[in-house]
Order: C-alpha cells, then structure tokens, then sequence
C-alpha cells in the first residue's frame, strides 16, 4: 500500500483523532502550568509566613 | 537546543495521544459503543470550552456529570473493554501472522462447491470496521475457517443456515447473523435477500460479503455497495487476495 493510500484510508478517524490529540494535549499542558504555579505560590506564601512568624508551623491546629 | 528539545517531546506525545485516539475509534466503529463515544466525546469537548471560556458553574456540573460517566463508560462498557485488551494481548497482534493465502483458499473452496450443488451462502469478511453488531445478532462460533464446515454451515434444513456467517481475522466468528437490508431503489428487482443483505453490509461497513445464489449457483462479491455478479474461481481469489488483509496493507 502506498503512503497516499495510509493516509487516505479512514481520513477522517485520522483527522478527528488528531484534533482530539492536539486539545488534549494543550488541555493537560495548561492544567500542569496552572498546577506547578500553585505550588510555586503555596511554596512562597509558607516560606514568607515561616519568615515572619517563625512559630507558623508549629501552631497546634483547632 | 532546548526549544527543538520541547517541540520534539510535544509532538512526540501528540502522537501517542493521536495514536491511542484512533484506536479507540476504530476500535469502538461498527459496534454499539461508538454512539456513547461521540456522546463522551461532545461532553469533554463541552466540558473543555466552557473552562476556556469561564463558565464555571456550568463547568463544575460538567465535572460531576464527567466524573460519573467514567464510571458509567467502565459498567456498561466492560464486555467491549475486555474485548478490546484481549485483542491487544493476542488478535490484532496474531493478525502479522495471518495465513491468509490458506483461508481464501478455504473460502473459494467452499463457495465454488457450494456453487455446483447450487446451495446459497451468505458469507460476510470483517476488515477495518468492526463488525460487532452483527456477531451479536448471530450464534457465536469462533471456529478455525475450513472449507468443509462452511458447508456444513449452508446446508439446508440445519438450524444454522439461515442469515450469514462473519469471518473476523482467521476465525468464523459467528453464523446466523442478520445483515441489514440494502435501501437501495436501483438495483434490481430480481435480486433475492440474500444478495439485498450482501449490498446492504457492504453500504454500511467496508466488509467483502460473498453471496452464493441459490437459484444460479453464482457466486458474486459485494465491497462498498457494488456488487460484482458471478466470479469464477480465480476472480474470487484474486479479489480476495487483494482486499482480505487491511491490517498488513496499512502498516499496522
């Protein structure tokens, strides 16, 4: 079979797969982003209230 | 470096992701689930725009309604989903190693004998569609193909004559089975049911259906909604030669 004839065959399920591919895989990416980002700020506001109330995290929980 | 690095891993991930997508669908074409797949399909879509967008409250019943259909898709869907990873374990790969030149063998051998004793045959070969549907509406065999059993299968007055047989990889995987009827007002009048079944299968999915007649003792082929009248032996051969073997043809 010729490489006109695999891509020709079943076009359009190659089409859709790659469309749906592709806003996957720009979908994942932003919510990996939005993830580590979150992090990052969870990280920096612990460092800062750790700075600034050195007794932060050893505060009994109610 | 580290850019090309980052594209590279994009569309090498792309590619997977495309990779299992079309195999879930083509996979899930021609049985029952493909329906409920557009159906999930349209609610990630919708479910994906309205975070774009920023419709939350919409979005957050999106969410709950996704959550539960992953659910639902595993309950209703666990027959296909066994099916399906027990193809992976062995059919689709068993496929390489097809000895296809020895079933078409054994199928001409059992039309062209059924064709002298003039006996009809309804014989229908899965290629890249599925054909779950009507495997469903048959008796479940899953017999090595050979000429004699075939036409044991198509003897008169026996309780599996009646409706077709599909012949999925190297297997009959059922006989008995319905196809639908062609809707077709142009074709021929004096085409009997037989050979309307035949057209109609071969409008909807892209199987080979050979039809024996009963009356002429013909043998003639349907692919795509054509049918072809009266092959002799090496046509047949030849036609299935050809066509019986999607998966080596498209590299798979």
């Amino acid at each position: 079979m010729t490489m006109n004839n695999w891509f020709l065959n079943n076009f359009w399920i190659k089409i859709i797969s790659l469309i749906l591919a592709v806003i996957t895989w720009f979908y994942v990416n932003e919510e990996l982003i939005k993830e580590k980002e979150m992090a990052k700020q969870l990280y920096k506001s612990s460092v800062i209230n750790q700075i600034q109330n050195p007794s932060y995290d050893k505060k009994p929980v109610k | 470096m580290n850019d090309h690095l980052l594209l590279a891993k994009m569309l090498i991930e792309i590619g997977i992701l495309w990779f299992v997508y079309y195999g879930i669908l083509i996979f899930a074409r021609g049985t029952r689930g493909v329906y409920v797949l557009r159906g999930i399909i349209l609610i990630t879509l919708v479910f994906i725009i309205t975070k774009q967008v920023g419709f939350e409250r919409i979005n957050w019943i999106f969410t709950k309604i996704f959550a539960l259909s992953i659910l639902a898709f595993l309950i209703i869907f666990q027959q296909e989903i066994r099916r399906g990873l027990a193809n992976i374990g062995q059919r689709r790969w068993s496929r390489f190693f097809l000895k296809e030149s020895e079933i078409i063998k054994e199928i001409t051998t059992a039309c062209f004998l059924l064709s002298k004793r003039k006996i009809g045959a309804l014989i229908a070969i899965e290629r890249e569609t599925r054909l779950e549907n009507y495997i469903e509406s048959g008796i479940d065999m899953d017999a090595k193909v050979n000429s004699e059993l075939l036409i044991t299968i198509f003897m008169p007055n026996t309780p599996l004559h009646d409706g077709g047989i599909v012949i999925a990889g190297e297997r009959i995987a059922a006989s008995g089975c319905l196809f639908p009827l062609t809707q077709n007002l142009k074709i021929s009048a004096t085409l009997g049911t037989r050979h309307r079944a035949a057209l109609g299968l071969s409008e909807e999915t892209d199987a080979i259906v050979i039809v024996v007649s009963e009356e002429t003792g013909g043998v003639s082929v349907a692919i795509g909604g054509r049918l072809t009248h009266d092959l002799d032996r090496e046509s047949l051969e030849r036609v299935l030669s050809n066509l019986y073997r999607p998966d080596k043809k498209n590299g798979k």
